[in-house]
């Protein structure tokens, strides 16, 4: 990460001609930081309890000031805001890096079916655990359920996807075996909606209006380890993404393996949106509203722009919703929030056709 | 003359065949046009060359040796491929689309050496893009983009350069410019250049040797040589179409 901020800045140290050309992007980053940072401090300051700036610095300092100020903070607002930071990130570079493989300016991170795989899997776990008379929903028990079953439904759509995509050479095809999987899991699922019981239901719909928060210490650190691993993986495919942007043929007369390719990127999706689906939900529009902005705002397709740029304005995306979410009491599900911001772009995409 | 691409009893296609036996040579610094109707091949012969299709049988030699025995990144050294229309991506500047045919020489990040940026400056000097590094390449024209895209396999440093169609859709000045800068790079660089087209009276004119697919067969030779064998007859016959010697165009 650092060494790709250093080569898209240090272009000012070359020769003349080609500082004219690389053009450095200090102000639109200083911008985006300076954003983050607001929303970062807005959002621990605002809430169903307003705390004032003073009282969270010296908290974060260590000074002790009240039992209820910590309280919230660290078990409640500081969690939050680093799952919203990382789910943010992690499903932005990710959709960027769907849109760009299957050439489709409307691709998501769930396109090929993660989503729905992971809710499968909360489907069976939920629905299972119901039908075994297990009743405690808040409990550590049941939210580490609710999260390895969504990991292993996404993980098994993608597995699947993998094996089949050795047999489909071409992208579009996998794209269409994708949706079509995703549809038939979705059905599977409302079949054990209609079969399950009140309470059970309850259960699963909450997880698929999406939420931030409940994620103890140690759940934060199994999501940011998945997703530290899923942003290298996508750091590394820049350099064959950038030749995706030419076409497959030429791509692959430049000696670019693009069914490795394609798999590296199937695998840095599943470890990231199927990470975030895990622990948060599925959390949607982000993923394909976040690379645009980014390309409105830097206005270069280059991946190593691209990169870093859709995952610092997906974080601040996100802690925006997040922010407007929990301004109200009760907090409105991300979702909500996340589709009344993304709707419009994606509305604005389709009218303007901008990015075809 | 030392042949840089052989191509022996090749016959295209996947499960079936869809055009047998080809054989053929292109030494150093020749230029061939590769002529045929719609639909008979010339694309996909221009694509298992170039390894981005299978083929079915026979032999495809660069410097003497299988392509196939060439890894993906040694072929890309080999051979560069230029598609009849790369699609364009909004925001990319005709430099960094210029810059990802130095795929093989740059590290896992993509950075470009210096001596790239100084080749990659030249190159585009040579096919008449001087000025335009910073533009942004879905803006350009069809001709300059088409002079963007040979630009493109020229800083891929390859031997030989293969073309599908680089002419079509362009205008008859841009036509003229494409062939005769093809032309010099072939004489210039000593690159084997082989490219697809339908301006036949054009080819003749400016190239070394021409491929005719025909519907039944495959004619390989200098163009006053197929002339006088009649190959051009054969590439229309079914039709009422007459090859004019004279006019170097069908009537």
């Amino acid at each position: 990460m650092l060494y790709l901020f250093c080569t898209i800045l240090g272009a000012g140290f070359h020769p003349a001609q080609i500082v004219k050309l690389k053009r450095s992007y200090y102000k639109e980053y200083a911008i985006i930081a300076i954003l983050l940072l607001a929303l970062v401090v807005l959002n621990l300051i605002l809430g169903s309890v307003i705390i004032p700036v003073k009282d969270i610095v010296s908290t974060l300092l260590g000074h002790h000031t009240s039992d209820f100020v910590s309280d919230i903070l660290f078990s409640l607002r500081i969690p939050k805001l680093i799952t919203a930071l990382m789910a943010g990130a992690a499903l932005s570079i990710c959709g960027l890096q769907m849109q760009t493989l299957f050439k489709n300016p409307l691709a998501d991170p769930y396109i090929l079916g993660i989503s729905s795989g992971a809710g499968l899997g909360v489907a069976f776990f939920v629905m299972g655990v119901s039908a075994f008379g297990i009743s405690m929903p808040s409990s550590l028990f049941f939210s580490l359920g609710i999260a390895t079953s969504a990991w292993i439904g996404a993980f098994a759509i993608t597995l699947l996807i993998l094996l089949v995509s050795y047999r489909l050479k071409d992208n579009i095809s996998l794209l269409i075996f994708g949706i079509m999987l995703g549809s038939a899991v979705s059905a599977l699922i409302s079949l054990f909606q209609y079969f399950s019981s009140t309470s059970a239901l309850k259960v699963f719909v909450l997880w698929t209006m999406g939420s931030f928060t409940g994620l103890n210490p140690g759940q934060i650190w199994v999501m940011f380890f998945l997703i530290l691993t899923g942003f290298a993986l996508s750091v590394y495919n820049i350099k064959d993404l950038n030749t995706l942007l030419m076409g497959e043929a030429y791509a692959k007369s430049l000696g670019v393996n693009l069914e490795k390719t394609r798999r590296r990127i199937l695998v840095a999706t599943t470890l990231l949106a199927g990470s975030v689906t895990a622990f948060c939900g599925p959390i949607g529009f982000i993923g394909i509203a976040a690379p645009h902005i980014a390309r409105l705002f830097f206005r270069n397709a280059d991946h190593k722009v691209l990169i870093p740029a859709t995952a610092l304005l997906g974080a601040v995306i996100m802690v925006f919703a997040d922010t407007a979410a929990q301004l109200s009491t009760p907090i409105i599900p991300i979702n909500t929030v996340s589709a009344l911001i993304g709707v419009p772009v994606i509305l604005a995409i389709i009218l303007k056709n901008r990015f075809v | 003359m030392e042949s840089m691409l052989i191509l022996e009893k090749l016959c295209l296609g996947y499960n079936k065949v869809i055009y047998r036996e080809i054989n053929a040579r292109a030494g150093k610094n020749e230029i061939i046009a590769l002529v045929g109707p719609n639909g008979v091949g010339k694309s996909t012969l221009l694509k298992s060359i170039a390894g981005i299709q299978k083929y079915h049988s026979g032999t495809i030699k660069i410097l003497n040796k299988d392509i196939r025995s060439y890894p993906p990144n040694k072929l890309a050294e080999q051979l560069s491929f230029v598609p009849s229309q790369s699609p364009r991506a909004k925001n990319f500047s005709l430099f960094d689309m210029v810059s990802t045919s130095c795929y093989n020489r740059t590290n896992w990040l993509g950075k470009i050496s210096e001596q790239d940026y100084d080749f990659i400056y030249s190159t585009l000097k040579k096919v008449g893009l001087d000025g335009f590094a910073g533009r942004d390449s879905s803006k350009l024209s069809d001709g300059e983009f088409q002079r963007a895209a040979i630009a493109r396999s020229l800083v891929q440093d390859s031997q030989i350069i293969l073309l599908d169609e680089p002419t079509a859709f362009l205008d008859i000045a841009n036509k003229i410019t494409i062939t005769r800068l093809l032309k010099e790079i072939a004489e210039q660089e000593n690159k084997t250049i082989i490219f697809s087209t339908h301006d036949l009276q054009h080819a003749l004119k400016i190239c070394d040797k021409i491929w005719i697919m025909g519907h039944s067969q495959f004619f390989s030779g200098e163009p006053e040589n197929l002339i006088e064998k009649g190959a051009f007859e054969q590439m229309f016959k079914d039709s009422s179409l007459k090859f004019d010697s004279k006019l170097f165009t069908y009537i």
